[in-house]
């Protein structure tokens, strides 16, 4: 009895450990260059599990703790982090799923994959299929956030939320804001009536990221302290 | 007309932390170590010059929570509590080191604290008066800063949201200078364009960007960083010059480590005997810094010598020449490519100077007199004083940029501190959400309002998100975003349901006490209308 308890727990266990760790198959139909975020390319792991019904809720993060997950609001936020990040975050609310079931049908959400679909947008008036460049990222059913990598400094950017439906067709949930990522070098507009002076800039031995966070940084590294300071008071802390 | 314009900047920061409901909070202890190693060395020497008849113009920005703070009542008994307990650890040091080469600097602690005290009873505890004294002298100008350090880039999703930032600042500003900030210090210089406009809105002139904020500006800027340029909104935005900040931050090729100098890491408060030094720090027993340090940083080793004060002001002499000699050049190079005065604009954190390079003030006083006395290539000048003077600049947006590590906003939002946005954003659209539903609140509702407004402004606060991203103290970062928003979760229910609890309100009205006068119509919506 105590064995076969304990064998039917541990199947529990790896079952959910598998359903946990086990990634999307990866929605390919477009190219997707240069993601950050690793991603799983073992589509075996789908055949070897049995299709459980995914939660609906994904688990709360630790980190956060006491703060709700999830507000019940529908929204994607993007924000681009640097000439080549952007950082995505999302909720879809249950009414927008129940929406979405009843359009593509009940199994539908359980079917269909999670994506994102990255747009850029650069220079182009966008109304969803004039993007430049268009590529997908694959999600985990649980996942809420993403940092991309699209590499191209001063390009515009919108993302997609939707669901690759088991036949291949992306069904956009939400749409995000635009964001443009920084250039990473000096513009190559010169105006007419402003010149250039090359030995100006040659004098300029200039690195970026000099600033006091940084020496911050260097020298909490250095000393597992860091000194007081604007954003990095001195003291190591300890939790109350 | 000299060569060149020497802007000196200097940041004046620390988040908001008070804790009444702690008798000894370790945090608080920013703000003691801050005032006594920082701000109040700093004003002896600009008061000294003042009195001397040096003429100068320096630009400091001190951002609201930290005036908030040096004008809060109950962090000023704490400060001269604080200051008693080190003053008897000075008594008994004065006695320990007797015949030793650290008696001399021990002494030195002795003065300096006793001094302390005199300075900050002079003016009645209230430190933001002798700053804002030597603004009417017309030797500093002081900017201002976002109302609680937020990170501004990252709030553009909710433009509303950097309003309340701005104008909070502003008013805060306004009621302890008695006067509008002409500057805003951008925090940790993060700009992203958009942030212009809504400066302009509140009557700010100028920011100050790292210096790709503006070599990567829509267009080339012809004079590169040694001029500002103006947004398209008409906000002029001044660049750092890379090799001013270089010789003052670098941590290996700038002045603070040379080997005469005062070596941070050593403090009797984490070297000597623990019965000993019991009473001076934590009362849990945790060690801290307690100020006392006697080694310089002879080298790169850990064999660490005693510190001799007269050596290093010397060698603090010698660098302040070094400085000024290697801008001269600088200008004197610069001035062949251009039809203006070269402006070299040095940024730097205030509390760089005296907390972490102890010679910092004295460093800053020989540079101040040495460029009033020995040279006519350059000239000391604010932001705006330039402006006067040299009202035409090329227009240009500046590149989203701060001066975190790599330059972009990375260190803001990275793996560790990514989280919070969903909770900040949502935050934000709801507080736009309250003010434009109820412009009219009285009584409790407006009271609740203004707190929710609070809330939410601290949990902006760029400070938590730094540290969670640079890995000490994250749990105190964490447990402070969490709780103000889950405070403003509560209060929004509370508004929102009409139910408000005036005990709880009441509560966190006491403890969350930062801006009296704040007007949470600062959200609404159609407010900018009004600017």
């Amino acid at each position: 009895m105590t064995l076969l308890l304990l064998f039917l727990s541990l199947a529990l266990a790896l079952t959910y450990v598998v359903l946990r760790f086990r990634r999307p198959p990866v929605t390919a139909e477009k190219a997707r260059p240069g993601r950050g975020q690793p991603q799983a390319m073992e589509e075996f792991a789908a055949e070897l599990v049995p299709e459980v019904s995914v939660r609906r809720e994904p688990p709360p993060a630790p980190a956060e703790g006491e703060l709700p997950r999830r507000y019940g609001t529908d929204r994607l936020i993007l924000m681009a982090r640097d000439p080549a990040w952007l950082f995505a975050y999302w909720e879809v609310s249950a009414a927008r799923q129940d929406d979405f079931g009843r359009v593509y049908g009940p199994q539908a959400w359980q079917e269909s994959r999670p994506a994102l679909r990255v747009y850029d947008v650069t220079g182009v008036d966008f109304d969803g299929g004039n993007a430049q460049r268009v590529f997908d990222i694959g999600l985990h059913e649980a996942a809420d956030n993403w940092h991309i990598n699209v590499g191209t400094p001063d390009h515009a950017f919108l993302v997609d939320l939707g669901r690759v439906l088991p036949d291949g067709r992306f069904i956009t949930l939400l749409r995000s804001n635009l964001v443009q990522t920084p250039r990473a070098g000096l513009s190559d507009r010169t105006d007419e009536q402003w010149m250039w002076i090359e030995g100006l800039y040659r004098s300029l031995r200039y690195q970026v990221g000099t600033g006091s966070p940084l020496i911050v940084e260097e020298m909490a590294a250095r000393a597992g302290e860091i000194p007081l300071n604007v954003s990095s008071p001195s003291f190591p802390g300890k939790e109350r | 007309m000299p060569k060149g314009y020497l802007a000196l900047v200097l940041h004046a920061h620390l988040p908001y932390v008070r804790h009444p409901e702690h008798e000894n909070f370790l945090e608080e202890r920013w703000l003691w170590e801050a005032i006594t190693e920082t701000y109040i060395p700093l004003l002896d020497v600009l008061q000294r010059l003042r009195a001397d008849g040096i003429p100068y113009r320096l630009t400091v920005s001190l951002s609201p929570p930290l005036v908030s703070m040096l004008t809060d009542g109950l962090l000023q008994e704490r400060y001269l509590r604080h200051l008693d307990r080190l003053q008897e650890l000075a008594e008994k040091e004065e006695h320990r080191t007797y015949g030793s080469p650290a008696h001399v600097t021990a002494l030195g602690y002795g003065r300096h604290l006793r001094h302390c005290r005199d300075f900050f009873c002079r003016y009645d505890r209230n430190l933001v008066r002798p700053f804002k004294e030597l603004e009417d002298a017309g030797c500093l100008e002081i900017m201002t800063c976002a109302a609680t350090h937020g990170y501004l880039p990252l709030m553009m999703v909710r433009p509303q949201a950097v309003r309340a930032q701005v104008e909070t600042a502003v008013t805060t500003h306004r009621g302890h200078f008695g006067r509008d900030p002409r500057g805003i210090w951008l925090p940790e210089c993060a700009y992203a364009p958009g942030v212009d406009q809504i400066l302009r809105e509140y009557g700010l002139k100028y920011f100050l960007t790292d210096t790709h904020g503006i070599l990567y500006a829509s267009h080339r800027p012809r004079f590169g960083v040694f001029a500002p340029i103006y947004c398209p909104s008409g906000v002029a935005a001044f660049g750092r010059d890379p090799e001013s900040s270089r010789q003052v931050w670098s941590v290996r090729e700038g002045y603070p480590g040379d080997y005469e100098y005062r070596e941070y890491y050593r403090d009797i408060g984490f070297d000597l005997d623990y019965d000993y030094i019991r009473p001076y720090i934590h009362p849990d027993g945790i060690r801290v810094s307690t100020g006392f340090k006697y080694y310089r940083i002879t080298g790169p080793h850990n064999h660490k010598e005693y510190y001799e004060p007269d050596r290093a002001r010397e060698k603090a002499a010698v660098h302040a020449g070094n400085f000024m000699f290697n801008r001269q050049h600088q200008v004197e190079y610069l001035a062949g490519f251009m039809d203006r005065p070269v402006l070299i604009v040095a940024p730097y954190d205030a509390e760089l100077f005296g907390h972490w390079w102890f010679e910092g003030p004295q460093w800053l006083e020989f540079l101040i007199r040495k460029l009033a006395c020995d040279q006519k290539d350059l000239e000391m000048v604010t932001p705006s004083l330039y402006l006067e003077r040299q009202p035409t600049n090329q227009v240009a947006t500046p590149c989203s940029s701060s001066w975190g590590n790599k330059g972009y906003h990375e260190v803001w939002l990275c793996a560790a501190n990514d989280w919070i946005y969903r909770h900040l954003h949502l935050a934000g659209d709801r507080m736009v959400e309250l003010a434009d539903e109820r412009p009219f609140a009285t009584g409790l509702e407006e009271r609740a309002l203004n707190q929710a407004g609070r809330e939410l402004l601290l949990a902006q606060a760029s400070d938590w998100a730094f540290i969670m991203s640079t890995g000490t103290m994250i749990p105190y970062a964490i447990r402070r975003t969490k709780e103000h928003l889950r405070n403003f979760l509560r209060l929004r229910e509370e508004i929102k349901e009409n139910r408000i609890d005036e005990g709880h309100l009441a509560h966190l009205e006491g403890r969350n006490n930062i801006f009296p006068h704040f007007d949470y119509r600062c959200y609404r919506t159609d407010r900018a209308a009004a600017h």
